[in-house]
């Protein structure tokens, strides 16, 4: 959506692994304060689209971009940009929890630790307050110290998002989220994420079309690295303008 | 999905079988109206049990295929539409069965009508066509058949008040004429209802088809 509120532009952005290209020119907007959806059948570049906002993609060794992606404005493929401190401001969570095999305490702690916080009390404070925006401080004050491998995994995923607020980001990304979680963890998960947009933006992948229809702002329909439509979530699920979209959400493909 | 789909298909068809049953109660009702025909009219009123049945376990097929499936977009809207025709449907079926009941309490041992029934017959018609016209909407998606329904309906209500307006003056005219003259008001008041019940429908066909919310007056 055209906006002064975006916090993360895409503009004509188009992704290749070597040869293949994952994503085309792709125009989209994350607005502030929102809850963004990303929604496509497998291998039509969701995760590769939300994985470029802070350059996850990197990793590849062949990975080209094309356009660019402005995140406050800024080119992210500057070569002033430095992707320590994207990833800082854009924290990122994945379909299966992956907590570090240590105590709960020093999994939120790790990230402020690497950033130069060192004095206890102040950790003790990061640690509390993360955990408690993440809305699991009720569940484990007690068991700060015992390992995070010993959670239920609906915990861990929540201790992850822990993690991901413990540097104080500004945007989340999280990548089917709760894909491998039961209903019940699915529904904290979700309720959470709805709480936390008050305070940070998100954008989230996801399969499941209802999750996306109950907790989303606005909605992207990708397919086969196009951006087929973009807009307020009801529409997409109530409206969809373009007939790609309503036969994939309506199961009609193939 | 393919299952859905079929089976919303099968849906679709019953719906239609129903709109076409609490139409020919319609149609039945007035004719044994016209005719003092009381054999006909319990055969008509017989048939409200039936309706109520089919309102019933359509009701849950519609909702049993929400729970199963929740459809998103014009299968949602299809749902929606359905939802609300069944009880405006049911609401035609049931008017019917008001008129038979008209005939069979008020007008009993009654010979011959007191006058031609010719703004009756005509209102019977439009408001014939207008529920035919929904259930092919319904079934094609082709809003061009309710282009114009709004005026379609107005032309109903005027009929009413005509029959209204005409019957107030029998019953000036000679209090012998006020049992007659009741029951045409009341049947006339009973089909401008049942052709608002078709403009609700024609809404929801608008709902259903283009996702636009709109009024037929």
């Amino acid at each position: 959506m055209k906006s002064n509120n975006n916090i993360i532009e895409s503009d004509k952005f188009s992704f290749w692994y070597g040869n293949i290209r994952a994503l085309k020119e792709i125009d989209i907007q994350i607005e502030k304060n929102k809850i963004t959806a990303i929604i496509g059948p497998s291998g039509c570049g969701k995760s590769t689209l939300i994985r470029s906002f802070n350059r996850m993609n990197d990793v590849y060794e062949n990975a080209i971009y094309g356009g660019r992606i402005t995140f406050k404005g800024i080119n992210i493929f500057d070569k002033k940009t430095e992707i320590t401190d994207l990833r800082k401001c854009v924290g990122m969570i994945f379909q299966k929890p992956n907590p570090f095999p240590m105590s709960l305490w020093e999994n939120i702690a790790y990230g402020p630790k690497t950033h130069g916080i060192h004095e206890k009390s102040h950790l003790d404070e990061i640690v509390e307050r993360s955990i408690k925006l993440a809305a699991l401080w009720d569940e484990v004050e007690n068991r700060l110290g015992e390992s995070a491998l010993g959670l239920s995994g609906g915990q861990q995923q929540r201790l992850c998002i822990a993690r991901a607020l413990s540097i104080e980001p500004e945007v989340l990304l999280l990548d089917e989220p709760t894909s491998a979680l039961d209903p019940i963890a699915t529904g904290k998960i979700e309720n959470l994420i709805i709480e936390l947009k008050n305070k940070y933006t998100i954008a989230i992948v996801t399969h499941n079309m209802q999750q996306a229809a109950r907790i989303s702002d606005y909605t992207a329909f990708l397919y086969l690295g196009e951006l087929v439509e973009f807009g307020p979530t009801r529409d997409i699920f109530e409206r969809p303008k373009e007939k790609l979209t309503e036969r994939y959400i309506t199961g009609r493909f193939g | 999905m393919e299952k859905f789909h079929n089976e919303l298909k099968s849906l679709k068809r019953d719906i239609l079988e129903m709109g076409d049953f609490a139409l020919g109660m319609l149609i039945e009702s007035m004719d044994a109206f016209k005719n003092l025909d009381m054999q006909f009219a319990e055969e008509v009123h017989s048939k409200k049990d039936k309706i109520m049945e089919l309102e019933t376990i359509l009701e849950q097929r519609t909702l049993e295929l929400m729970l199963k499936y929740q459809p998103m977009a014009k299968d949602l809207r299809t749902l929606a539409c359905i939802f609300t025709a069944l009880v405006h449907i049911t609401r035609i079926g049931r008017y019917s069965k008001d008129i038979a009941n008209i005939l069979l309490k008020e007008l009993k041992d009654k010979q011959q009508h007191m006058k031609k029934l010719i703004t009756l017959s005509s209102m019977i018609e439009n408001v014939e066509s207008m529920i035919r016209d929904v259930l092919t909407a319904f079934d094609t998606k082709d809003l061009r058949i309710l282009e114009g329904f709004s005026e379609r309906d107005d032309i109903v209500d005027e009929q009413r008040m005509e029959i209204f307006r005409e019957c107030l003056t029998y019953m000036m005219e000679d209090s012998k004429n006020i049992p007659f003259c009741i029951a045409y008001i009341m049947v006339a008041r009973y089909l401008e209802r049942c052709g608002d019940h078709a403009c609700r429908i024609a809404e929801k066909i608008h709902y259903m088809v283009e996702g636009r919310i709109i009024e037929v007056r």
